[in-house]
Parts: structure tokens; sequence; C-alpha cells
């Protein structure tokens, strides 16, 4: 533990130096050197950021590095444990920003790709980032019929490692359950980028990446209900969230998640209740239109929904028509338009 | 100097620079699929106008001076640099980042330079690091992600569903009324041009070029094929040996190329063969190609067929038709029985009666059946010649030349003929002999077979008094006239000295008189004749047949023991050769 610790704080001191005008002593061994330290801190991070005591411990030593560093380096960012991930992004960053890095060791890090071995070396690791980015960027441009695959490839990763994440935090072979971690992470997320509709998808991209699992050897498969049920749960808690990715997910999506869990066809079938309840008649127009919130549903969008939900089992259609009368029934079950959505719904579901 | 004054650009014409600036600012103003399209279509001639460019950089005596003489160099470049599909090819990627880099100058004498250096190194820091949307990357830190490690995994995903996309086949197969959606497998390729060197991306290519072409707008595009052929033959993209096949398959001119590829590599350098020869065919993909298509097999073949009329005599091509032959014919029986097609289709023009006797190997019947085999294959070979002769008129050669090819192609039989040759009776020789002279001099110009085939039956003589002697001393005599018979008088019309080595050869080791004395006859004939490099080819290639034919030879022990060590003793006369009288 306390080597780990020792290096970590080497770490933080060059990355600290990186951003001063002592790099221009650097060279190719330097380099490499200190590009292996960033990655031994990412996997440092990987290792332990799910363990509570040993984050802890860690955190508390992050704290007073940068304290001293801080003293010692003008202008210094502190770095958290989270940060720890993003190690030799920050490493990129510090050097390219620095005029004071010698061009040699610049050109090390836009030379031509090596197939390096297992550790790779700082060679041409720029170049490995263009040329990424750049087919990332070729490869989305390609539109092949049927493409608007939601919730998109970058949505799926993030969406796949969140689960991954909460699999291990969750996990009981990992130590315990670590429920409030999970939640800790995912309202802190929440929190500094739940304005983004990107984290509706990921969150979407979650969900639906347990469908296509199929090969889940045992161990996954205790925790994939556990995961899944956790995001859910949590979802209940964040009403808006929930709404936002119901409302921007492809019904035929909502469809499979709907197969897929029970839990979710009760959320599912609560949420468009609320979506239905929130509609009122404008007598004017003759039709059912959102007057109190702008984010609404419409009515058109509704009764797509429910059409989904009619034609994607027997059992389902007629839970889904007994509960529609029912509560044309509570309004009073009159069959003249604009008295009950529920009473407008079955009669539009029932045209075709 | 004052050349750089007038602002002249050797090798930069004017229209082009135009025509390139007008580009790079066309590209960078829209991102619809027709300006991407013109940007992957124009990928080819803009790393040549970038060659050119980065050559003008490297002649100018300072970054000062290339600005005054090639004002328009940083916004070009610049423009460059943010266009995806030029960052994402390799190579020009590779001549951007040289221009930029021969831009920066190391101790900057000016404001001009020093200005350069910062903008040079803001678009590298920016390239490398920036991050597009920042909502994102501050989810990809919640998630725990290496900013790299997302953006490979983001590609991976999207190849993977690129790929299951491509590998739809077409929708209107099953619904005619339906449109398909084939077009936009064009629209993709050619997008792919930047992208056949990226690793990552490999997949996405294999599957476009496998995508089997059922439905008209199902084509790849030109370009596209093109960028992967000259990709795989600079062996900048790994693609998996189907892909290959494939691009065989869609472009003519790739598999023109692996073949002659192929023939360069084995052909520039005969030493390494015979023992490397098989690996390095099977490694090429060509065989495997000729048995999943009968076209492919054809056209190599015909290309073949021109090498040996432009070369003619060289073993090593020879050796090369041979073994190519026989890995062929090995991948055709490792293929499914209901993908077999019958041996007619890949040998259209040769005289069906010797097809099935000349492929069937030597290993497929009991040995006792080879010489009447070999004799009726003869007889069938001496009535076709004798057909032709008499015939006038081109038709005629045809078909005496196929059947040398096929000869050539199964060469096995040839090896066979020389092994019986050594136990033969005289009575028995002949056909053997005839064989023999056919295959060094298919085309009796000047009718001088019936020469070669007395000269042949001297040289057989000779062998084997020598090697049925059992004790020596060895008449020299004899051993005088083999030398002689060895070494080619140009303008008579001699024997192939090769035949005759390769009789040595056999006969050195088939026979049963001691090695000591085999050695010894060896030793002398090819030291007088000069042939030792031909002379240890030969006994390679005895070496490899009787590998291939292990299971059914008896003789292999005693005789692979033999084979080596007279091997031995040649490569040593060579060492030796090499070393006293300089190269033979």
């Amino acid at each position: 533990m306390e080597t780990i610790v020792k290096n970590v704080e080497r770490t933080m001191e060059l990355l600290a130096v990186s951003q001063t005008e002592t790099v221009q002593r650097w060279d190719k061994q330097t380099l490499d050197r200190v590009f292996q330290w960033t990655q031994y801190c990412q996997h440092v991070y990987t290792r332990f950021h799910a363990n509570p005591t040993v984050r802890d411990i860690l955190e508390k030593q992050l704290q007073v590095t940068n304290e001293s560093l801080r003293t010692t380096f003008h202008g210094y960012t502190d770095i958290t444990f989270s940060d720890l991930s993003q190690c030799q992004h920050l490493l990129l960053v510090g050097l390219l920003n620095n005029a004071a890095v010698p061009s040699s060791v610049v050109k090390l890090l836009f030379d031509t790709i090596t197939v390096g071995g297992k550790y790779k070396d700082a060679t041409g690791h720029c170049t490995e980032l263009i040329e990424v980015k750049s087919a990332c960027k070729v490869l989305s441009a390609i539109h092949l019929k049927r493409s608007t695959s939601f919730p998109g490839p970058d949505n799926d990763v993030l969406g796949m490692t969140l689960m991954e994440m909460l699999d291990i935090l969750l996990s009981p072979a990992t130590g315990g359950s670590k429920v409030g971690l999970a939640e800790k992470l995912l309202d802190n997320i929440l929190q500094t980028c739940g304005e983004n509709e990107n984290f509706s998808g990921v969150v979407a991209a979650a969900l639906l990446s347990r469908k296509n699992d199929k090969t889940a050897t045992t161990t996954k498969m205790a925790s994939e209900g556990v995961s899944f049920h956790f995001i859910l749960d949590w979802l209940q808690q964040h009403h808006s969230l929930l709404h936002n990715m119901c409302s921007t997910l492809p019904i035929g999506l909502l469809m499979d998640l709907h197969q897929q869990s029970v839990r979710f066809r009760v959320t599912y079938g609560d949420m468009l209740k609320q979506w239905g309840s929130q509609l009122e008649y404008d007598v004017g127009e003759g039709e059912w239109v959102q007057m109190y919130t702008t984010d609404g549903v419409s009515f058109k969008t509704l009764s797509d929904h429910y059409r989904s939900l009619l034609g994607a089992c027997p059992s389902t259609k007629e839970d889904v028509e007994r509960e529609l009368t029912e509560l044309k029934v509570a309004d009073g079950d009159f069959d003249v338009r604009g008295l009950s959505v529920w009473g407008d719904l079955l009669s539009e579901l029932n045209k075709v | 100097m004052s050349q750089a004054q007038t602002g002249s650009m050797a090798g930069l014409k004017p229209q082009e620079v135009a025509f390139w600036l007008g580009k790079a600012v066309e590209w960078g103003q829209t991102e619809s699929p027709d300006t991407q399209r013109d940007t992957c279509l124009h990928l080819g001639p803009l790393r040549a106008f970038l060659q050119l460019l980065l050559t003008d950089i490297h002649m100018r005596s300072s970054t000062t001076e290339t600005m005054r003489t090639i004002p328009f160099v940083g916004q070009f470049l610049g423009r460059l640099c943010w266009n995806p599909y030029v960052t994402a090819d390799a190579e020009s990627r590779s001549l951007l980042l040289q221009s930029l880099w021969s831009l920066y100058s190391e101790e900057p004498l000016n404001a001009v330079e020093r200005k350069a250096n910062q903008w040079i190194r803001n678009v590298l820091c920016q390239l490398a690091t920036e991050e597009e949307d920042s909502a994102t990357h501050m989810l990809v830190k919640h998630m725990g992600l290496p900013p790299k490690e997302y953006n490979v995994k983001v590609l991976r995903k999207m190849v993977w569903l690129l790929v299951e996309k491509v590998g739809e086949s077409c929708s209107s197969l099953a619904d005619p009324n339906q449109r398909c959606s084939c077009d936009s497998v064009l629209a993709a390729s050619v997008a792919c041009v930047p992208l056949v060197t990226c690793p990552e991306t490999a997949p996405l290519i294999g599957a476009l070029l496998q995508r089997p072409v059922t439905c008209d707008k199902a084509a790849l595009s030109q370009d596209f094929l093109d960028a992967v052929s000259s990709a795989y033959s600079r062996k900048c993209v790994s693609l998996e040996a189907q892909a290959v096949v494939s691009l065989w398959c869609h472009n003519l001119a790739s598999l023109e190329g692996a073949v002659m590829s192929l023939l360069d590599s084995v052909l520039s350098n005969p030493a390494s063969i015979p023992h490397n020869l098989e690996s390095t065919i099977t490694h090429s993909l060509l065989p495997k190609a000729c048995s999943q298509h009968g076209s492919i097999f054809l056209i190599v073949n015909d290309i073949f067929r021109s090498m040996l009329v432009q070369v003619e005599g060289n073993q090593t091509l020879l050796s090369l038709i041979h073994t190519f032959t026989i890995c062929f014919l090995r991948e055709l029986a490792a293929l499914q029985p209901q993908e077999c097609v019958s041996l007619k289709a890949f040998f259209p023009h040769t005289p069906q009666s010797l097809l099935a006797p000349l492929l069937t190997h030597p290993s497929e019947m009991a040995q006792e059946a080879w010489p009447e085999h070999l004799a009726w294959i003869t007889a069938s070979l001496q009535r076709l010649t004798e057909e032709e002769e008499e015939e006038e008129g081109n038709r005629g050669q045809c078909g005496v030349f196929e059947a040398w090819f096929l000869l050539v192609q199964c060469a096995d039989w040839l090896e066979v003929a020389s092994q019986l040759l050594v136990s033969a009776r005289p009575q028995d020789c002949g056909p053997l002999l005839w064989l023999l002279t056919f295959y060094h001099h298919p085309t009796n110009r000047g009718h001088h077979r019936t020469q070669q085939l007395v000269a042949a039956r001297e040289v057989w003589d000779h062998l084997r008094s020598l090697f049925l002697l059992s004790a020596p001393p060895l008449p020299a005599d004899r051993l005088q006239s083999l030398a002689e018979l060895m070494s080619a008088v140009p303008q008579q019309p001699s024997l192939d000295s090769l035949l005759v080595v390769s009789l040595l050869g056999n006969f050195a080791v088939f026979s049963h008189n001691p090695l000591s004395g085999a050695r010894e006859i060896v030793r002398m004939v090819v030291q007088r004749s000069g042939l030792v490099r031909e002379a240890v080819c030969v006994l390679d290639m005895v070496e490899l047949r009787l590998n291939r034919e292990r299971a059914s030879s008896s003789l292999t022990d005693r005789v692979t023991l033999r084979t080596r060590a007279l091997r031995g003793t040649l490569t040593h006369m060579a060492q030796h050769d090499t070393h006293t009288h300089g190269t033979t």
C-alpha cells in the first residue's frame, strides 16, 4: 500500500513538473517513463475505485500532496482521485500547452505509429489519437439506412461502462454491496451532467446493454438483475430524467426493455398514465393538448406508445386494454369525445 | 536567391496551387455527403500534391523564405488538419505532420518564425487534446475512462455496428418492391477510402469486400478497391484471408499485382528455394483463392504461361509453377465437397486424355504401377507432338504447349521418371528418356530431338556404368565425357545441362553402390562442369518430393540420408570454391 501511495505521489510531482520549464531537459527516456507512470496511476484507479478503504487512504494522501505542490508550483491545479483515471490525458494537455517542451519530445508524440509491444511507449501516442478520432468522425458520417441507431455508439460505450461499474459496486463478490457509493456515483453524474441530454441516452444504453448480453456467465447473471434494478430504482427518484428517457427513446427500444423486465413494465406503465393525466382537452381545437408543462408528451405520441404496447404480446394487450377501460370507467364511462383522455385513447387505438 | 524572390515555386504550378487551395476551403465549409465523397475521391492526388509541397518546403533555407515564396502554406495546412478524411489516412497525415515540422524553426530568428512555431504547437495541441464536446468529456471522466480508451472503444463500436449493417443481405431479395439499401454500401466504401490503413477499421474493410454482390447497386467504389489494393501490396493493411480473396475477385489489377509480387520475390532470390518455396506460395494466399474461384486460377496460369515464354528454361520458374500447383490441389482437396468443381474447369485448354493421368499424384498409386503409367503418358505426348508436327499452323502448337505446361505443373512425374531411370533396364529406358528430353526441350526447334535423345542415352549409359561399378578407381574417360556433356556449348544444340545434373543426382541418391563411391562421382563431375548450385537444387527437390510421398514410399530413410550426405558434400564444395576460385 505504501508503495502505491508513494508512486502516485511521484506521478503527481511529474505532472506538475511537466508544466514548468524543467521539461527542457526531458528526452525520450524521460517521456516514456512519465507515460508509464501515468498508465500506472490509471491502473490504480481501475483497481481501487470501488474499494472505499483504499480509496479513502489515497484521497487523503492526494490532499496532502496537493497542498505541498500548491506551494511549490505556481498555478498548480489540484488532482483528485477521479482525476487519476485521466492521468495520461492530463499529462498530454500539460506537455502540449507548455512551450518549454523541446520540439524533439513533441515530435516523438507525433511520430509515425510503430506497432508497439505490450507496454506501449509514448512514440506515436498523439498520432494514434488523431487517427482514432478522425476515423470516428469519418464513420459517423456514413449513413446507412435505418442508421439512426439509438442510443449511438458513444452513449453505448458510456452506458456499458456504467453498468460494469455498477456491477462491481453492487456485486456481493467484491466485498459487500456498496449501494451508497453507487447512488453517490449516479447522483454526482446527474449533478454535473444532468442538463445534458446525453445522460438519459447513457442511462438508456446502460439498461439496454443487458438485452444483448445473452452470453452472460453465471457470476454476471447474479448481478445482471441487480444493476438493472438499481438503475430503475434510482430513476424513480429522478423523475424528470425518467421522463426524458421515455420520451426520447425510440418506442421499439422501450418495448425491448418492457419485454426484459417486469419492474420496467410497472415504471413505464406509471409513466404513461402520468403523461395521460397531464393532457387537457382544448375545446377550441378539438384536441387533447399539454396545457401546463412545456416538455409534456402529445396525445399522438401517447397513443403511439399505447399502440406499441398493444402489439407487444397478447397478455400485454389484454392488460393494457383492461387498464385503460378501468380508467375510462373511473372518469365516468362516457363515450363522448373530450371527456376522458382514456376513452379517447381507446377509441383512437380501436380505429385501426 | 533571386529565384526565391521572384516567387517561383519549383515544382508547384500556380493552377495546381489554386485548385488545391480552393478544395481545402470547399471541404472545410460544408459537411455534406457530396463534399465528403469529393474529399475521398481526391485523396490520392492530394497526397501527390502534399509530397510536392513538402519537397518544396525542404528546398527553402528557412521558414521566413518559405512564408515569402509560398504564403498560402500555413492556411492550407491548417485547413487540412481539421479535415478528418485527410487526417485519418496514414500517408496524408504523415505528409501533413512532416510539412508542419518542416515549417518549425529550432532557432527562430524573427517574429514570423516565432509566430509560426507558436501556431504549429497550438495546432498540434488542439488536434491531440481538444475535446469537442465538453459534456461528453465530463461523462467520460465520471465513468473513469481515459479519453483515449473511450475513443478507441467508440470507434470499435462504430465499426461493429457498420459491419453488421454491411453484412445484411440486400432487402430487395425478399421483397422486390422494397427499395434496397445497397447503394449506401457504395457510399460507405467511398467513405472508407481514408480508413484502409487504420488497424481498427480492418473488420469493416473486410466486411465490405466480402459482401456478396447480389444486387446491381451493391458495387464497391473503384477508388476503394484501388486504395485497398495499394495498401495491401505495401503491407499497410491486415486483412483476413477471405477478404483478400474477395479483393482479388473485385479487382483484377490487385490480383495481377499479387502474382507479379510472388514471381518477383521468388525469381529474384533463387537461393532461397526450394525449401521456402511452399511456404512463400501458401503465404501469398493465391492457391486458396484459386481453389475457390476457377477464374482466378485461369488468370494466374495465364500469367505463368507468359512468364514461361519470356524466361525460357528458368528452373526456378518451373519449380515455382510445380509447387504452386501442388499447393493449389491441396487447397482444392480441402474444400467442402459441394463446393468442388470438376477439374476440367480448371484446365480447359489441356488435352483431356492427359489431364487425369498427370493430375494423379505418384503417391496415389503403387510404385510398381509407375513405369506403365509413365509409358502411357509418354506415348500420349509423343502422339501429340507427332500430330502437331504434321499439321501446319498455330492450332497444333497450342496442344503441345498446354500438355507441356501440365507436365510442368505436375513435375512430380518427371522426378519419378528420373528415379526409375536409375534402375531401368536398357530396353525400358527409351520412353523415360524421351519424357525428360521433352520436359527440358519442349519445342522441337530444328528437329534436334532425335540428336538430343541420342545424347541422353549416352549420358544414361555413362551414369549407369559409373554407378554400377562397385570399386574405385573411377574411369577417368567416362567422367570426362560426362562432364563434357554437361558443359553446354552454346552454338550446338546440346542437351540441357540441368537434365544431366538431374539424372546425376537421381543416380547418386537411388543407386545401391556405397555412398562414398557415389559421393566421389558426384564431386568430380560437378567440379569439372561447375554446376554446383544446380546439383544442390536437384538434391533439394528430391528430398522435398520424398517428404511429400512419405507415407507411401518405402525407400525414404535410406534415401533421405544419402540425399543429405550428398548435399553436404556439395555445399562444402561450393564454399571451398568461393573461397579459392571465386564464384563459378
